[in-house]
């Protein structure tokens, strides 16, 4: 890669880690969750009382879900149905952080204008700028995914004396939809971003790329909606497709004149 | 070659607003070019046709061989630009954003660490090198914003208002900079500035704009030429002899008269010596940059108020037809 571009990339994630309230902002919503609702959903299922209606209701479930005991079925359910969820919530809000304030935050601040003087193409500043936010949203995920795991493993041992096995949805999520998402994200972001005036104006339109993900949520937990692998598969491909096609779009429609207004 | 061309160079903005005029010139290395004219009359837009961040609703540009609003990229890599809008990042240390900035350039990490080490020294901010750029004054970012448009050595130089925020010692230093760069170095220096007085220390050659219009290009002496032909000569004596041509001015003693060249004073002053005349003081009054500026602005005011005023007047007398 380009030394110039790898030296903006550097430059942009110093400019998040550095800034206590980015990063604390970039941080905050990974804990809760990968730490607290996980750690809170595994205490509830394993002192939720054995009753009748809900084995009933859990019997609907295909036969695959079922577990040696209703406490490791429902626990399984949520580790393997609903968590993965979140690992769409976390990109989304780790790459329009970082996203706006690479490049809005530049604008804003009035050093875009000087990295234009610079001998990098208008081309070559938003390949930096996008896979800056591209490369944070995917590490902050990744460390989240190591965190959360961490800490849904040793509440079901503690409390079960068991481990989860991972199903098939954790990598399609993980390596396929995740990283899809977070281009869409970015893209978006960064073709709003020549309008936009503020970082706050410009993560406001982030905000609607989270409500699909949260009717996903709603429908995994009240069961409307069981997604199952293929769909997940099919959903991801599309995902990335769409990513391709934004990020092939997002810098042919900018000019020095529109990014200097 | 010419490192600067500008040929009948214009920019009309969307609003319709006509920035820059039909602009031509061309700038030798080594030349300080003083891009000269109040706020709004077209500098900073013709710094940004020049860097390609505009592109040229009429007329072209070239900056070292390279039309800049076609490969502004490339161009960017022989120019540095130091203007009241490029800004440097406040989370970084002064040495931070210039190693930064050397990065994105593309010099080594070792060549980068020398060069900014020797502009932060040239320019006095050794000892702020540590801080971040939040902590510095406004002098202090207007000083590092140089040494950040010459981190690569580049080979054209825009300043746009460079000395502004600068107390007069650090003015004076940036000037002398500025100065030996272009002789030393042969770097072409294109400086924007309203502040008439500063760019008359500085430059060796100026263009007056006015309202995205070059009114004159020059040397000072072409300049004063151009504006004066017949220069005013100030003689302070006694006993003026009468038949010499000069005539009482002001005071006491004080004579003027009116020369074309300073060629002429030794044989003036020999004719009120020989005359019986007594010289106290011999002094040729130059119009000064400022003089010439305001003499040019409103000579173009006036032809362009005689120009209009037979359409005033005609669409006036139209008016009384249609009211009588």
């Amino acid at each position: 890669m380009n030394h110039a571009i790898t030296a903006v990339i550097k430059k942009d994630f110093r400019g998040i880690t550095a800034n206590r309230r980015l990063f604390l902002s970039l941080l905050i919503v990974p804990i809760v969750l990968t730490v607290f609702l996980p750690g809170m959903f595994i205490t509830i299922a394993h002192f939720m009382p054995e009753d009748e209606d809900l084995q009933m209701l859990l019997e609907l479930l295909p036969r695959s879900s079922w577990a040696s005991t209703m406490e490791l079925t429902v626990t399984g359910l949520i580790f393997n149905n609903i968590l993965p969820v979140f690992f769409l919530m976390i990109p989304i809000m780790a790459s329009s952080i970082m996203a706006a304030s690479s490049f809005v935050g530049e604008k804003e601040k009035h050093t875009l204008e000087t990295l234009l003087y610079s001998p990098l193409t208008l081309g070559q500043i938003f390949q930096a700028k996008i896979l800056a936010s591209f490369l944070m949203s995917m590490t902050v995920s990744l460390i989240s995914f190591v965190v959360m795991l961490t800490v849904v493993e040793l509440e079901v041992f503690l409390l079960m004396g068991t481990l989860l096995l991972p199903s098939a949805n954790w990598p399609v999520i993980l390596l396929l939809l995740s990283p899809a998402v977070s281009m869409i994200a970015v893209t978006l972001i960064v073709r709003g971003s020549a309008k936009a005036q503020s970082v706050e104006e410009s993560q406001q339109g982030a905000v609607f790329m989270i409500i699909p993900v949260l009717l996903l949520i709603v429908g995994q937990f009240t069961g409307v909606l069981l997604v199952s692998l293929w769909i997940l598969l099919g959903l991801s491909l599309l995902c990335v497709l769409l990513a391709l096609f934004l990020l092939k779009k997002a810098a042919g429609r900018f000019t020095y004149e529109m990014l200097l207004q | 070659m010419q490192t600067i061309i500008l040929q009948n160079l214009s920019k009309t903005y969307s609003g319709g607003r006509q920035a820059v005029r039909q602009i031509s010139l061309a700038l030798d290395p080594g030349e300080v070019y003083g891009f000269l004219g109040p706020n709004g009359a077209g500098k900073t837009t013709t710094v940004k046709l020049l860097n390609g961040t505009l592109t040229p609703s009429g007329g072209s540009c070239r900056v070292y061989g390279i039309d800049p609003s076609a490969e502004p990229a490339k161009a960017h890599a022989h120019t540095g630009v130091v203007t009241e809008h490029a800004q440097m990042y406040d989370n970084l240390t002064g040495i931070e954003n210039l190693l930064f900035y050397a990065s994105v350039f593309g010099l080594s990490p070792s060549d980068s660490r020398t060069r900014a080490a020797a502009l932060l020294r040239q320019l006095d901010l050794k000892d702020a090198a540590d801080k971040k750029l939040s902590a510095y004054s406004t002098g202090m970012r207007q000083r590092l914003s140089l040494a950040r448009a010459l981190i690569h050595r580049p080979e054209v130089l825009f300043l746009d208002e460079p000395t502004s925020g600068l107390d007069p010692e650090s003015a004076q230093n940036v000037n002398q900079m500025i100065r030996d760069l272009a002789e030393t170095e042969g770097i072409t220096v294109f400086l924007c500035t309203h502040q008439l007085r500063y760019a008359q220390e500085v430059c060796t050659r100026y263009g007056l704009i006015d309202e995205g219009r070059l009114l004159a290009s020059g040397t000072l002496h072409e300049l004063q030429k151009a504006i004066m032909p017949e220069l005013p000569l100030i003689v302070r004596a006694e006993h003026m002899p009468h038949r010499l041509p000069f005539q009482q001015a002001g005071g006491e003693n004080i004579y003027q008269a009116s020369i074309r060249t300073e060629d002429e004073i030794p044989s003036l002053v020999r004719q009120i010596i020989e005359g019986g005349g007594d010289v106290y003081s011999v002094e040729v009054k130059h119009p000064s940059l400022e003089e010439i500026y305001f003499t040019l602005t409103r000579d173009r005011k006036r032809t362009e108020n005689a120009e209009k005023t037979p359409g005033i007047q005609q669409a006036r007398e139209e008016g009384k037809e249609r009211t009588i």
